[in-house]
């Protein structure tokens, strides 16, 4: 089985431009759909993002967009830090909800590809850290073995604005699955087997794996334009996109430039004079 | 006669001629000859026996006499055949092959054109004639089906008789007719030309037989280019035509340059519009230049510079542009006398620069701009200082700075702003490295956006105004959007979990922020697209801020040696023609007031800030636009004391009441111009190009005082003349308060400026000798500047003025305004961190003389909720305003529209009350909050696009 994924949207490029980079935040299509005509103008905002805030008129017109940017700004840095494994994508109908799925290459969980669902409060960057929801429970000590979650308030016990960001979360998703820790587990089975018992734990930790990756080309939980989906491999829908991604080599700058570039420069690099490029040099 | 002939016969014979073989039309074609023949020879000089040479000499020697007697109805027996046989010959298929048809094989080997032209040249050659000849060949071209301008019998009388219309021009009054004609024929011929280039090797080739390597068609072609009407549009078309050609084709280019006027013409002509009255009408730039016809042509000309593919004719075309036009025309253009000439000239490099593409042609622009000095003087400074006058000069330069900078040129950015961000002494040391930082949680954009006034706020706004209904915030993943049963079944589990966000939650948000948001995301990556091809990125780090202060600067360019006294008092003169526009030192005060703490001011506190400005002054060092602005102060305390002297108020009036003044007629009073002519002040008082006699007529006293300024400027040491001067300013204390102030300050009271500082250290300015290597900066050639680039925070003159002009928002025009906010915009646009971090940035923490966008916006919100607390009618009129402004968008988005070919679905909104435009502060409070909006729409497009694309 080739884990090649898509995503249904149809404005993604294909895989291989997603693995560059996961997703492209679009504007204007994604965020803040428009309404039907009809609706009813409510002259007073419901729900402000954030209850400090409410009392400023400004921002209850514009929290909205403040904390959709924010998500979009986090979102950017996800893709900077290019975590290993790590692909995320956020929601078509919410910028609170993204989808993500995580590859690993070695140790007990290797093979597992696990899809997940990061729930972020509204009242972001304020609020209690993001939520990590596995698809499947994972068999793991930190993964409630009903819902899924993974154990996240342990490491970011307060979230703080500016210092921690969703990306750590995500790294934080992965490296669990590398570095296995008992204390305080959800999962408190998988916990004392890890400790008392590692073959029961390993075999455990195989049928697991085996149980998420059986169920890989399942419909997605979450009906969503933007959520995640694997299929079969299809060369009419996967070789071109496979193709795309081995000599693209996520390296725009190669492109043909100059064409349509509009801007001027006669600096000579290293300089900070105006025209100290003799490219054109004045005829006296 | 021909054109009834050609038009008459041509439609009855086309239906005879269908069917008639080959063969019998050549027959016809052999008799018609053989009769034309026989009258052509019965008048030949050489056959009749009396000739005395060639038929050239016929024709000026013995022939004349008798040529006249060639009777009529032989001339139009001729005609007649020709007609004829020139039909036949257009309605003649090439044979097998491409070969020629029996007919146009029989008209080459005969010579029968050239035996034609010879006859025409024999009888009078007067201008009727020179109209069938060209006719003829204009038929034979446009018409003919087979290639005729391949065989030299054709084409050399064809050239013979071009060559007439060139070489007799001076002599022969020009028939309006023959230069249609002949244009037309031109135009023909280059359209010939570009399908098939092999002819044009034969247009050089039978040149040279005519003895000079002339490319006929193009010369002939350049007097017309001018002109208006159809003959110039066929004319500037057939040379666009060759100008293609002449990109692939060397000899053609060659030719171009070596052999012609073309680029002298063009330029020339550039000189010519400029100089033309009637070109310098105020009407042609405020109508639009689309209704110019005048300026159309201006444009069409540069079309040809555009179109100007091969760089021989391209680098001599700029050459002659630069040496022809710019630096002897335009630069001297630029300082006319009246306000009205250097305006329009002002209009004509915006519209230069908005209209010329081609990448050597804007480098000649803009390094004159930014290089090329007139009296010492950069034109740039010129140009940036008087941004801040009042009147539509002020209008008027600042939309050529929108253009400037709209260009996204590397240069001009540097030499604009950059080159004073660069070293960073703007922010805290500390600040470096938040530079690059990214505002994750749009914390400036709240910041922005919280300075909405109260008046404004998007709660209060009406909402046909508000546009709010069509907005849907959905927070869940189960908005009313998605709907479906499914999705919410397969979310039920989970909402027994409480994993899902917050669902279907909604807050009716406003549309047109999204619009701004879709604008600034479409303005920053097409900037961003664009920069890629600068040098640096001017984060900070590269260039580095250190290396920039200490790095030898370009000496060639500024020769110390240059620096006399005439230099400086130019200098001194153009920061101080601002003296004459009292806003912004009004403005300055206002702003002072943010912190509203003081409302009266101590005498002393004015004494001392005087004073310090005054050692500023005396010692050459200015820091700020703040100090700039009080040098004003300062000056026109001098000023007023000569005023008073010489019992005249005259610069007090200007000086407090400029928009009383008409823009349209000159600033420059003629009467004082006269007293000053002769006097080495003349050229000072002019170097901003106007000279504004705004200060008083008593000139002698007054350029005494500046003499005064530029020794004690020569030797900072000067404490006696400090002191002196201090002493001047303790008698000037009393009459201080009233001119600069009282006038104009009926929003704000009087303020004192509260500055961290109260102390100066002086040393800061002055300790440091003037070193030899100058930076060429704002104002030329100043002594201080390197001290000030070094040490002191100045951000440049460009955005001081920039934010001068803003600080004043509520008293300039709807117009200014949109200039002002459209050229802020457009900067905060540009990803370069150094920038962005300097206008948008609401953290950065700068130096405490660096006045910030921020806090300018700051002081015009408080500037704004005064108003709307004093004033009753100004909710009323804010909504009226709106409406006013809403009706002009929609109208010119109409406009747009229609031109599209679409229909507009939704009338304007007509506004109940119409906003008088000069209740500046209604429109100017309805600009700042959507301005707001958008700075605010860039800065949150900022955060999640600029680090991302320039990492990638």
């Amino acid at each position: 089985v080739v884990f090649l994924w898509s995503s249904d949207s149809e404005e993604q490029g294909g895989p291989g431009e997603q693995k560059a980079s996961p997703v492209r935040p679009s504007f204007g299509k994604k965020q803040l759909p428009s309404i039907p005509k009809n609706a009813v103008p409510i002259t007073k905002p419901s729900s402000p993002a954030s209850a400090a805030q409410a009392t400023n008129g400004t921002h209850a017109s514009y929290g909205p967009f403040y904390l959709e940017y924010s998500l979009l700004a986090e979102f950017t840095l996800v893709i900077k830090q290019k975590l290993p494994g790590i692909y995320v994508q956020p929601s078509y109908r919410s910028a609170l909800m993204w989808f993500g799925v995580i590859f690993i290459r070695h140790g007990l969980y290797q093979d597992g590809v696990f899809k997940f669902t990061v729930y972020i409060p509204d009242n972001y960057p304020d609020g209690e850290c993001p939520r990590v929801v596995f698809d499947i429970p994972v068999f793991h000590p930190l993964v409630d073995p009903v819902s899924g979650e993974l154990d996240v308030r342990r490491v970011f016990t307060k979230w703080r604005r500016n210092h921690n960001h969703i990306w750590q979360v995500l790294m934080y998703a992965r490296t669990v699955f590398y570095k296995i820790n008992t204390m305080e587990p959800l999962n408190p089975e998988a916990a004392v087997l890890y400790d008392k018992d590692i073959q029961l734990f390993k075999s455990k930790v195989v049928d697991s794996v085996k149980l998420c990756n059986s169920h890989l080309f399942d419909q997605p939980k979450i009906d969503d334009p933007y959520a995640i989906s694997f299929s079969p491999w299809n060369p009419a829908v996967h070789e071109e996109a496979k193709e795309k991604m081995f000599t693209h080599k996520r390296r725009p700058e190669d492109l043909p430039k100059g064409l349509q570039v509009s801007g001027l420069s006669w600096v000579k690099p290293g300089s900070t004079q105006p025209f100290s490029k003799e490219e054109y040099p004045l005829q006296t | 006669m021909a054109s009834v002939l050609v038009n008459g016969t041509r439609r009855g014979q086309t239906v005879v001629l269908k069917g008639v073989d080959p063969e019998t039309c050549m027959i016809v074609f052999k008799n018609h000859w053989a009769q034309v023949v026989k009258i052509l020879e019965k008048h030949d000089p050489l056959r009749s026996g009396l000739g005395t040479g060639g038929p050239g000499l016929g024709i000026g020697g013995h022939g004349g006499p008798r040529l006249g007697a060639v009777p009529s109805d032989e001339a139009s027996a001729v005609q007649n055949y020709v007609e004829h046989m020139l039909f036949l010959l257009i309605e003649e298929e090439s044979g097998q092959n491409g070969a020629m048809g029996p007919i146009l094989e029989f008209v080459v080997m005969e010579n029968v054109m050239e035996r034609l032209f010879v006859w025409s040249l024999r009888r009078e050659f007067t201008d009727d004639m020179k109209l069938d000849q060209l006719k003829m060949y204009e038929m034979l071209i446009a018409q003919a089906r087979q290639p005729l301008l391949h065989h030299k019998p054709i084409l050399r009388p064809l050239m013979m008789l071009l060559s007439s219309c060139s070489g007799s021009a001076g002599t022969v009054v020009r028939h309006s007719s023959v230069e249609t004609e002949l244009v037309l024929l031109l135009n023909q011929l280059c359209c010939v030309l570009s399908k098939d280039p092999s002819v044009l090797e034969l247009f050089f080739h039978t040149s040279e037989d005519q003895g000079a390597a002339n490319f006929l068609i193009f010369s002939l072609l350049i007097p017309f280019i001018h002109r208006e009407g159809a003959v110039g549009q066929q004319a500037r078309d057939a040379l666009l035509l060759i100008m293609a050609l002449s990109a692939e084709n060397h000899v053609v280019a060659k030719h171009i340059s070596e052999n012609t006027y073309f680029c002298p013409v063009s330029a020339a002509w550039f000189c010519l519009v400029l100089c033309r009255p009637a070109m310098l009408s105020r009407q042609s730039w405020e109508k639009g230049w689309q209704q110019v016809p005048a300026l159309i042509q201006f444009l069409n000309s540069l079309e040809f510079c555009n179109a100007v593919a091969h760089p021989s004719i391209r680098d001599q075309l700029v050459g002659y542009i630069c040496n022809g036009f710019l630096v002897p025309v335009l630069a001297p253009a630029l300082h006319k006398l009246t306000v009205e000439e250097v305006m329009t000239t002002t209009a004509y490099l915006d519209l230069f620069l908005r209209s010329v593409t081609e990448p050597a042609l804007l480098h000649t622009f803009l390094s004159f701009i930014l290089l090329h000095r007139y009296d010492n003087v950069h034109i740039l400074d010129t140009l940036v200082s008087r941004i801040n006058t009042p009147f539509q000069l002020g209008t008027v330069s600042l939309g050529l700075f929108h253009t400037l900078i709209s260009l996204y040129c590397e240069d001009v950015m540097l030499q604009l702003i950059l080159k004073y961000l660069i070293p960073c002494n703007h922010m805290m040391r500390s600040q470096r490295q938040v530079l690059k930082e990214r505002d994750c949680y749009s914390v400036s954009a709240t910041k922005i956006l919280t300075l909405t006034p109260s008046c404004c706020s998007p709660e209060i706004v009406p909402p046909p105004l508000r546009q709010l209904d069509s907005i849907l915030w959905s927070k869940g993943t189960n908005g009313p959007h998605s709907g479906t049963m499914e999705t919410k079944q397969s979310l039920s589990e989970e909402d027994d979990c409480g994993h899902t966000c917050v669902i279907g939650s909604e807050i009716y948000l406003d549309v047109s922020y999204l619009h701004y948001l879709y604008d600034a995301r479409n303005g920053i990556s097409s900037c961003m697209r664009a920069c890629q091809v600068w040098s640096a990125p001017y984060d900070g780090e590269n260039p580095p801020p250190d290396e920039a202060s200490k790095r030898p600067q370009d000496l060639s360019r500024v020769n110390p040696q240059t620096l006399n006294d005439l230099n400086n008092a130019n200098v001194l003169e153009l920061e101080w023609d601002d003296s004459y526009d009292a806003c912004p030192a009004q403005a300055q005060l206002e702003e002072e007031q943010v912190i509203p703490a003081v409302i009266l001011e101590e005498p002393p506190k004015h004494i001392q800030e005087l004073r310090r400005t005054a050692i500023m002054i005396v010692k050459g060092s200015y820091i700020e636009e703040s100090d700039f602005q009080n040098d004003v102060m300062v000056y026109n305390l001098v000023a007023q004391k000569d005023a008073q002297d010489s019992a005249k108020v005259k610069f007090n009036h200007a000086n407090t009441q400029p928009a009383v003044e008409t823009p349209g007629k000159p600033l420059s009073n003629p009467s004082t111009q006269n007293s000053e002519s002769g006097s080495p002040n003349k050229k000072p008082q002019m170097c901003n190009g106007l000279s504004i006699s705004k200060i008083s007529t008593d000139k002698e006293n007054h350029s005494k005082e500046k003499d005064g300024f530029q020794v004690m400027a020569r030797c900072p040491e000067g404490d006696d003349l400090v002191t002196q001067y201090e002493d001047l300013i303790q008698t000037l204390v009393v009459e201080a308060a009233s001119p600069t102030k009282s006038d104009k300050d009926l929003r704000s009271p009087v303020v004192a400026k509260e500055e961290e500082e109260d102390e100066v250290d002086f040393s800061l300015f002055s300790a440091e000798t003037p070193e030899a290597e100058k930076t060429p900066l704002p104002f030329g050639n100043k002594p201080r500047i390197g001290s000030r680039n070094h040490t002191i925070p100045f951000t440049g003159p460009f955005v001081s003025v920039l934010l001068s002009r803003l600080e004043n928002m509520l008293d300039n025009s709807l117009h200014v305004n949109l200039l002002l906010t459209g050229i802020l915009a457009q900067l905060a646009a540009y990803p370069q961190p150094l920038l962005r971090s300097f206008l948008l940035n609401t953290n950065m923490v700068f130096q405490p003389s660096v006045r910030s966008l921020y806090q300018v916006l700051a002081s015009l919100k408080n500037q704004i909720e005064q108003l709307a607390a004093t004033r009753k009618d100004f909710p009323e009129l804010l909504t009226a305003a709106q409406q006013c402004l809403l009706a002009r968008e929609s109208s010119l988005r109409g406009q747009d529209l229609s031109a599209a070919g679409r229909t507009r679905k939704n009338p304007p909104v007509q506004p109940k009350i119409v906003v008088p435009p000069n209740r500046t502060e209604v429109y100017a409070t309805v600009i700042f909050t959507e301005f707001l909006k958008e700075l605010a729409a860039i800065a949150q497009e900022h955060s999640i696009l600029s680090h991302h694309t320039m990492e990638e």
